[in-house]
């Protein structure tokens, strides 16, 4: 994987004594940084559409101002998994011709990264001693890849220890990246799992721009299973094309040669979606991309998927490789509905914390 | 053709700049033919819009070229045939692109249609689907005017839903595509 690496790094003042700070000035002694004040438009552009790549090369340090903690807002009508995020950074540095940021963060694309990792740590501190009872799975890679800017803020060496004693948690670590190097050394207890977003190489190489081959994922996988870590992996979006059938049957082989499969927490499958906007989007940054000839219709979330029975038809596909070779991995649908639920598993969670509920240890 | 015209053609049906934009992005021989359909069509601007998506994208996965999908021998066929007025080629045309563009959609619904055709329904019954098939349930409404009427029309339906082509409705309805393009082509021959 070809690291990615800031042209410029903005901080914003008030930020220089984080952690975060502190480990990029180590790990960036090269690029230029440069501070400017709170407020400061540090030469955001009018029209961030059309330069969402563009803006992705520098890296701004900032404070979060709101809350770090969110429950994941999933899609209207369809079965939801009872999550939560942590919004650590904001955009990513890899680039998918799906991702769903470039619409979502079109209007603040800047690749950002919050510096007040305490004020991260003391909030999931209230949530998870105030409700002992309840159990909680949390994820960093909503709004950006988990890892792929870990080797440059260090971030997973100031979250994992804190994560790792708390009786209540799992917090997931979701990536496109063999960044793992830094967690290798720290112990997970049981408490962290880190998941990899898993497709086909022919998808990675038309579509996944900048991300580690299929290969280099299972390969950090391998290593963060034997450093004590569970693992997850993502097959998601999944890409309808000519002979897609051997392409994921053999990267699910893979996985499950590479990794033992007991200690997954659980795998999800959810096949490409995109919105009208999206794909206005998609089609002006990634024109060549086949993507978007695929089947697909507009579902009443307002969101566009392959038809239902061709998708439903997929991930019982999906499904059977998985259970030949990990009869007992738990396995679940993302951002999918009742109905389909129901025609693959045979059934659909009453509600969305017995999902949760199934995910936890 | 020239770009004034179309630009013209644009400004008259009140198109919105976005997608005369990305009409003007095509390569002329592709915006020429599109052109022509359209004044032939006197195509609006969501039909336009709708045409120009599918087009492209069945270009790009076919790799071939606005102007051959547009001259193949069905939609010259629908433009030419005197019987049919503006509207019915416009919707003859439409239908044809979506084929083209979503054949294996296309293909389950005409297989849908056939098998409730099969059952042989009273018109009185009516038997429907959701539009791009999600939902995966078929939709049935009864047009009763007296409890006996209601009743005779239940018993049918009831006489239907154990027939083999409302089996396959719903096997096709919930994803039952089979392993094999063999499997699947003996579905859809019955």
């Amino acid at each position: 994987m070809q690291l990615f690496q800031p042209e410029e790094v903005i901080v914003e003042r008030g930020s220089e004594g984080s952690p975060i700070y502190r480990n990029l000035r180590n790990a960036l002694p090269l690029i230029p940084f440069r501070t400017v004040d709170a407020g400061s438009t540090h030469g955001k552009t009018d029209f961030p559409a059309a330069t969402f790549g563009v803006t992705k090369k520098r890296l701004f340090l900032t404070q979060h101002k709101g809350d770090f903690l969110k429950k994941c807002p999933g899609s209207d009508g369809q079965v939801c998994c009872n999550y939560f995020v942590i919004n650590f950074a904001s955009n990513c540095p890899m680039d998918c011709s799906y991702c769903y940021l470039q619409e979502y963060l079109a209007d603040n694309p800047e690749l950002k990264v919050f510096s007040n990792v305490d004020d991260l740590l003391t909030e999931a501190d209230k949530l998870l001693s105030n409700h002992r009872r309840f159990f909680f799975r949390i994820g960093t890679g909503e709004i950006t890849d988990s890892l792929a800017l870990d080797p440059y803020i260090g971030f997973a060496r100031e979250v994992v220890p804190f994560f790792a004693e708390q009786p209540n948690v799992l917090l997931e670590l979701k990536t496109k990246s063999d960044c793992v190097e830094a967690l290798l050394p720290l112990d997970p207890k049981d408490r962290v799992v880190v998941s990899w977003s898993m497709n086909p190489q022919r998808v990675i190489d038309l579509d996944e721009h900048g991300t580690a081959s299929l290969s280099e994922r299972l390969l950090a996988a391998r290593r963060c299973q034997d450093a004590g870590y569970r693992l997850g992996f993502h097959f998601d979006p999944i890409v309808e094309y000519p002979n897609w059938e051997s392409d994921y049957k053999e990267a699910l082989d893979l996985t499950f040669n590479s990794v033992d499969w007991r200690r997954i927490a659980w795998l999800s499958m959810g096949v490409l979606r995109d919105t009208p906007s999206l794909k206005r989007i998609i089609r002006d940054r990634f024109p060549r991309t086949q993507l978007l000839t695929g089947e697909q219709v507009l579902c009443p979330d307002g969101k566009l998927r392959y038809f239902q029975p061709m998708r439903v038809d997929i991930y019982r596909k999906m499904l059977r490789w998985i259970r030949r070779a990990a009869p007992t991995v738990k396995v679940y649908l993302c951002m999918e509905s009742k109905e389909v639920w129901e025609q693959v598993f045979g059934f659909a969670p009453t509600c969305e914390k017995e999902l949760g509920n199934q995910m936890a240890p | 053709m020239s770009e004034m015209e179309i630009r013209q053609y644009a400004k008259d049906k009140g198109f919105h700049p976005q997608t005369l934009e990305r009409w003007l992005g095509w390569d002329q021989p592709a915006r020429d033919t599109l052109f022509r359909l359209a004044v032939s069509l006197k195509l609006g601007e969501n039909h336009l819009r709708d045409l120009i998506d599918w087009l492209e994208e069945i270009a790009l996965r076919d790799q071939s070229t606005i102007e051959e999908i547009l001259a193949s021998k069905p939609i010259t066929d629908i433009e030419s045939d005197p019987r049919l007025g503006r509207a019915d080629k416009l919707k003859r045309v439409k239908e044809e692109l979506r084929r083209l563009r979503f054949p294996r959609l296309v293909q389950i619904e005409d297989s849908i249609r056939a098998r409730i055709q099969e059952i042989k329904l009273h018109p009185e019954i009516r038997l429907t689907v959701p539009p791009g098939l999600e939902g995966g349930k078929l939709r049935v409404e009864l047009s009763a005017s007296s409890p006996e009427e209601l009743k005779r029309l239940t018993t049918k339906l009831a006489e239907a839903a154990s027939t083999d082509a409302a089996r396959q409705i719903f096997a096709l309805l919930t994803g039952a595509l089979g392993e094999s393009q063999a499997k699947l082509d003996q579905f859809f021959s019955g």
